[in-house]
């Protein structure tokens, strides 16, 4: 029994033993990682740690984790402030505007496109929609604030020839647009990105699925939605699980742009989002552990939808986390 | 065997078409009206009317922006952080990626799980805020280009293309005794070139595009890139007076003081963003064959 037992641990010791020797006769290909994850830890794994401030009273100075702990008070803060609410709202809405549009739009237009059969001119569109992806949101503002402009912007020009405004919109100046300035900008810059995962699953469907349906009479609207569009379904699907699982992801970069990194306080009431009331509040006001429990909430209530929605995906047998 | 076109296959198509070319339309237009009051005199662009191209030409405009010191240093600046930064960050995810390729890499399962948390779940921004101040990168140039230096999205894409090369390539050079890095470097970095191009494309976009860790991070002027100039010329309207006012000095003479140097801060934005943009019109669609391959392959993962 004894002996039987020393063997075990022998073996096991054997085990670790391997490990470390692998390891060292492996050297060459560890060194390759180290590094790496090194680098992960740091930058990923140590802001970790930090939100440890969110629970206490951080001050400058203080030594990260070693303040004085307050428990949930931030929170309670955080749900009785009447501005979270209003930030709250507005997250929600846009993002919920825009998966309701931004969404769906990009997958008609892939299918859309899949339409053309012209080589060189389905190429060339494709091209030119990829475009304004590549440029950033500091760029994009400035195209389309020229765009949209009171004065002689191409927007109210030509609704001003074609009789439909006397005076010109102010399109960035008032909050009830803002909402609507987010989801259209969003989709002119992210449209073509946005569908290229699509075109490339319609590019991989089997051409004789088509030829089949043809000799079964399938017109062309009914290719489209029983071919083009349920062979892409499971693509679709994935991608709407990480659409729900960044809910409240706004786009940081979109709002500080288009509201001069919240400078136009006519703007506020209806463009402050979680990230953006993250920055000010944190970073300008130095209200750094209320604004650290802020980004808690945020990074919490993300990974619950996403897990939520992948259940739900799941159910239907499309599983992909 | 194709079926012929019946009337509504026509109509459909033409409709479709027209639509196809009105998004054309609206994404190109900004960026040709753009460019084509860059190149217009300024003065001629306050009477209105610049559509699709400029009508008194000229590169005055670039030239006021180009003989100014702080647009000049900011593009420098983005060069070289691009520079620097795509290369360096493409060595580092390939290396991990090229690891994280092997069954046999000891300790592959925590590596793993290491590398997966942090897509999902993140510190927040104040805390990464005081990391940064903490490890001393506050108005340091390493800020663009160190906490970069490791993608974890880009990472599973490479790994993902190196684990379909065939394992014969490997295992012959390691035979002859060669070691992982030379294997990565002279074999397998060779072969890769589709993946290798579009995460390239990918960080450098990315690195010139930048504004919001110098917004943060820095504070010195010199150390700006050309993204934060841009943006305090749209942001501080006292920036682009200055601007436009020190870099037309003289030529703004006394008859266009007020409407003058409203101009030539319209114009003088849009000679900026354009020379900001430029580089990556020019690049991507080189790229375009390589990036939709490389997003197909991580798509099929997952």
């Amino acid at each position: 029994m004894s002996k039987q037992i020393a063997l075990q641990k022998s073996g096991s010791l054997r085990k670790k033993d391997g490990f470390i020797k692998g390891f060292i006769k492996q050297i060459d290909l560890q060194l390759l990682v180290i590094p790496s994850i090194i680098h992960i830890i740091i930058f990923s794994y140590i802001p970790m740690y930090g939100i440890i401030m969110a629970f206490q009273e951080f001050q400058l100075g203080d030594f990260p984790g070693m303040s004085r702990w307050v428990g949930f008070l931030h929170f309670n803060r955080l749900f009785s402030d009447p501005n979270f609410t209003t930030v709250l709202r507005n997250t929600v809405v846009i993002s919920l505007l825009k998966m309701l549009i931004n969404f769906p739009v990009p997958i008609i237009f892939a299918v859309m496109l899949n339409e053309i059969t012209h080589k060189n001119l389905k190429r060339g569109i494709q091209t030119i929609s990829y475009l304004p992806h590549f440029i950033s949101w500091v760029v994009g503002a400035t195209l389309l604030f020229d765009f949209f402009s009171v004065d002689n912007g191409a927007v109210n020009s030509a609704l001003q020839a074609l009789g439909l405004i006397e005076r010109p919109i102010h399109f960035f100046g008032k909050g009830e647009y803002f909402w609507w300035m987010a989801v259209g900008t969003d989709l002119w810059k992210e449209l073509g990105w946005n569908s290229i995962i699509f075109i490339a699953s319609i590019t991989s469907i089997d051409y004789e699925l088509y030829e089949a349906a043809e000799i079964d009479g399938a017109g062309r609207f009914a290719k489209m939605w029983y071919i083009t569009i349920a062979s892409i379904m499971p693509t679709i699907i994935l991608l709407l699980i990480f659409t729900i699982g960044n809910l409240l992801n706004t786009n940081f970069d979109q709002i500080m742009m288009l509201t001069n990194q919240m400078g136009n306080a006519r703007l506020r009431d209806f463009a402050d989002v979680i990230d953006t009331y993250v920055y000010r509040v944190g970073l300008r006001e130095a209200r750094y552990s209320y604004a650290a429990a802020a980004g808690l909430f945020k990074s919490v209530v993300n990974i619950l939808l996403l897990l939520g929605a992948n259940k739900l995906a799941s159910k239907t047998g499309n599983e992909v986390i | 065997m194709k079926r012929r076109k019946t009337f509504g296959d026509r109509l459909f198509d033409t409709i479709n078409i027209l639509i196809m070319l009105i998004i054309v339309l609206a994404t190109l237009y900004p960026f040709i009206n753009s460019a084509a009051i860059s190149l217009n005199d300024a003065n001629d662009t306050t009477k209105g009317g610049i559509t699709f191209y400029p009508r008194v030409f000229t590169l005055r405009n670039y030239e006021l922006i180009f003989t100014n010191p702080k647009v000049y240093n900011a593009y420098l600046i983005t060069i070289a952080r691009t520079v620097i930064g795509t290369i360096s960050a493409l060595l580092f995810t390939s290396m991990l990626a090229f690891g994280m390729a092997h069954r046999n890499l000891k300790g592959r399962r925590f590596y793993t799980i290491l590398c997966i948390i942090p897509m999902y779940f993140g510190g927040g921004l104040i805390p990464y805020y005081f990391l940064i101040k903490g490890l001393g990168m506050m108005n340091s140039f390493w800020v663009y280009i160190i906490p970069s230096l490791v993608g974890i999205w880009n990472m599973i894409l490479m790994r993902t293309y190196f684990m379909g090369i065939p394992s014969s390539l490997e295992e012959s050079a390691r035979i002859d005794g060669a070691n992982y890095f030379t294997v990565f470097f002279r074999i397998i970095f060779p072969v890769s070139m589709p993946i290798v191009a579009t995460i390239a494309l990918f960080i450098g976009v990315g690195q010139w595009n930048a504004w919001f860790d110098a917004s943060m991070f820095i504070t010195k002027q010199e150390l700006k890139p050309m993204q934060t100039v841009l943006l305090s010329i749209i942001s501080e309207a006292k920036f682009a007076q200055q601007l436009a006012q020190t870099t037309a000095g003289a030529a703004a003479d006394a008859s266009n003081i007020g409407k003058g140097v409203q101009v030539n801060v319209r114009s003088i934005t849009m000679a900026t963003m354009i020379v900001t943009i430029l580089p990556i019109i020019m690049v991507y669609p080189f790229l375009q064959r390589y990036f939709v391959k490389g997003i197909m392959i991580g798509s099929l993962k997952g």
